[in-house]
């Protein structure tokens, strides 16, 4: 192992690589800090561009693109309440209330500690347990899967907006959008009623677009006179504290350890990632915390937790895919791409025969985590000038980025057109206090429900199964606690209320 | 005494006006909810005659209907709800929903020239329906003086023809072109 490791280091930190890597770095905070461009489509266009390299450089910079993204998003969750990526959904509720009331650079430099000691925690568990890990995530069938999305569709329905009914009527929407189009088992086409349109079913990322970006973009607007007199999105003076702000995070050392072990966890998980991983890191803070009532008020817990919690996915990721060969999120399944390009199988026989590569590639994701730091460091008080920006300007700019954005995605006009569809809908609901984060989840996480059910009682019609499977038991034991934890809270605010 | 009155006013008025508001808001979430109960229940009708399978006990239709049936069940629900709000707040002041729009009219100047430019990217292409609706929504939004409106025409002439080029050219992704391509 020491060995492997040595070499590795010594593929690695040479000029070309960490240069490359640099770059890298900077495309992933940028790219997904546009509301509209995630992750995955950065790598995606990252990934020609290594075809040319070792295997090494090519793998370090796309991890070096994979890491920079999952901080950059939380730039736009936290300045414009628009998550750059649906990892950064639970970032928007903490994060984006503290840069309303008037600490924009506070909510960033917590983003950035958080997220680097995510992926610091989850590049040292790589490390050590990459193996045993996997063999824990491996063990998950279709029967655990589909508790766990009844388990993230209820902590996220309990923990937004105001009442638990709506946040489980949006999620339940979610999965019922996601049913649009061929079905997942059959290819039948469902409720497309002929049209071109909903025939390939409704794209998440244009979901997503158009449920925050539009409706949040609409909303800044409102306000004729504060728009019409040029007034910015966050009008405070920006301090951007950056020790402040880590002696901050570390006072929340229990908070930023469990929400990067739930990241790297969940991470491990193929098919779940980051967009489950900030949202229960997220809920256990909030469940922990002694002040409960402030989450979503902008306290520094939330950002942490989501912060944490979704960077340190990307190090979990790479558990299934390094150990096992199965990817663990469409970025993984790029990565993995890019390995084949070079020759090198993927597989559980991967550390084996390409150990240097494996272990090289575990100290890039080292050495992209404090890569992004210092970019982000470096680069934040640039970004913090979009709060100087006035609403005039920033929302026409923004809204042409989404179309741009949704457009991209697949090259098909008919998804701006639902954008602009979902946009009003996403405007309508939120006028009514509907939360839409559990809808965008519901979004990405039906397909992979409907499946894992379908294909749970095709292996066996027993359904009780989903009750006997100590796992499955637990996910579904925890979705009931979480339920029943957020009526509870709803009755004691209630109770309070009427006393006051 | 006299300096508790103006504020004792202000407050009734504004229980009659948040009443008023509280039930313009559940009659709100009847129609949308009713609307949504009905959609949902023609559709779990609908998902009914999609095809069973011979391979599995669900077939394409039982997963649909499963999230319809909690669907219609919570939106009835919400009604229930939204019904006991709706009976228990005094009935809205006339013109509420006139001054509710006129409030609002900015967010809806801003939605009605983003459908209009969603409809001119393929009719006009990107480039020039983006300029059209920079510069437009930057004026609606208030950019008056000499130095903004400079500004807002750099601005407007970077996200279109700047943007196409970006992605045209380094992303090698071709956004629309139009019949000016």
């Amino acid at each position: 192992m020491t060995e492997a490791l040595f070499a590795g280091m010594d593929q690695l930190f040479t000029l070309p690589t960490m240069a490359t890597m640099l770059l890298g770095v900077v495309a992933g905070v940028i790219a997904s800090a546009i509301p509209g461009f995630t992750i995955t489509m950065a790598i995606v266009l990252t990934l020609p561009l290594t075809f040319t390299m070792d295997p090494l450089q090519g793998v370090a910079t796309m991890l070096a693109v994979y890491v920079g993204g999952y901080s950059g998003g939380l730039i736009s969750a936290a300045l414009l309440g628009i998550p750059g990526t649906p990892s950064s959904v639970a970032t928007t509720f903490d994060a984006f209330p503290m840069a309303r009331s008037g600490q924009p650079g506070r909510a960033l430099a917590l983003g950035i500690w958080a997220s680097f000691f995510g992926a610091l925690v989850s590049a040292i568990i790589l490390i050590i347990a990459a193996p045993p890990l996997a063999m824990i995530a491996v063990k998950l069938g279709a029967w655990e899967y589909f508790s766990l999305i009844i388990f993230a569709m209820t902590v996220v329905a309990s923990l937004v907006g105001k009442s638990m009914l709506k946040g489980l009527m949006t999620g339940m929407l979610g999965l019922f959008i996601a049913t649009v189009g061929a079905d997942p088992m059959m290819g039948v086409a469902r409720f497309t009623f002929d049209f071109d349109l909903l025939a390939n079913g409704f794209p998440f990322l244009v979901v997503l677009i158009g449920i925050f970006a539009v409706s949040q973009l609409l909303q800044e607007v409102e306000d004729a006179e504060q728009t019409q007199h040029g007034k910015q999105l966050i009008p405070a003076n920006v301090a951007f504290k950056p020790l402040d702000a880590l002696r901050e995070t570390l006072t929340y050392p229990i908070n930023l350890i469990r929400s990067s072990l739930v990241g790297v966890f969940i991470g491990a998980v193929p098919g779940a990632g980051g967009s489950i991983a900030n949202l229960l890191a997220y809920d256990q803070a909030k469940r922990a915390s002694k002040t409960p009532e402030t989450f979503g008020t902008g306290t520094p817990e939330g950002v942490i937790a989501s912060e944490s919690g979704n960077s340190a996915t990307s190090g979990g990721g790479l558990i299934p895919m390094i150990a096992l060969g199965i990817p663990g999120s469409a970025v993984d399944a790029v990565l993995m791409a890019s390995l084949m390009v070079h020759g090198i199988g993927i597989g559980p026989r991967l550390i084996l025969d390409h150990g240097d590569l494996v272990y090289g590639m575990f100290m890039a994701m080292l050495l992209a985590a404090f890569m992004v730091l210092v970019v982000c460091l470096f680069s934040m008080r640039l970004f913090l000038r979009v709060t100087d920006v006035p609403r005039s300007v920033i929302v026409p700019v923004v809204l042409v980025c989404c179309v741009v954005g949704a457009f991209a995605l697949n090259n098909r006009i008919t998804d701006i057109y639902l954008l602009l569809g979902v946009g009003i809908f996403g405007y309508i609901l939120s006028k009514l206090d509907y939360p839409l984060a559990p809808l965008v989840l519901g979004v990405i996480l039906g397909p992979i429900a409907e499946t894992n059910l379908r294909r749970a009682l095709m292996t066996d019609e027993d359904w009780t199964l989903f009750f006997t499977r100590p796992i499955s038991l637990t996910l579904l034991i925890l979705a009931a606690v979480s339920v029943a934890f957020a009526i509870r809270h709803r009755l004691r605010q209630r109770r309070s209320e009427q006393t006051a | 005494m006299s300096s508790q009155a103006p504020s004792q006013q202000t407050r009734s008025s504004d229980r009659v006006a948040d009443a008023g508001t509280r039930r313009a808001n559940a009659l709100a979430h009847l129609l949308l909810n009713g609307v949504l109960v009905v959609l949902f229940g023609a559709l779990f009708i609908k998902a009914g005659a999609l095809p069973a399978s011979m391979w599995e006990p669900l077939g394409a239709g039982s997963f649909p209907r499963l999230v319809l049936a909690v669907l219609v069940v919570i939106n009835l629900g919400i009604m229930a709800q939204e019904w006991r709000h709706f009976r228990g707040a005094s009935s809205a002041e006339p013109g509420l929903v006139r001054r509710w729009l006129w409030r609002h009219r900015l967010a809806f100047g801003v939605l009605a020239l983003f459908a209009l430019y969603i409809v001119g990217v393929p009719a006009l292409g990107f480039r020039l329906a983006s300029l059209l609706f920079l510069t437009l929504a930057q004026l609606a939004l208030g950019v008056r003086r000499p130095r903004s409106l400079a500004i807002a025409a750099v601005i407007a002439v970077t996200f279109s023809f700047g943007l196409d080029w970006l992605f045209r050219d380094v992303f090698i992704i071709s956004l629309p072109r139009g019949p000016f391509g």
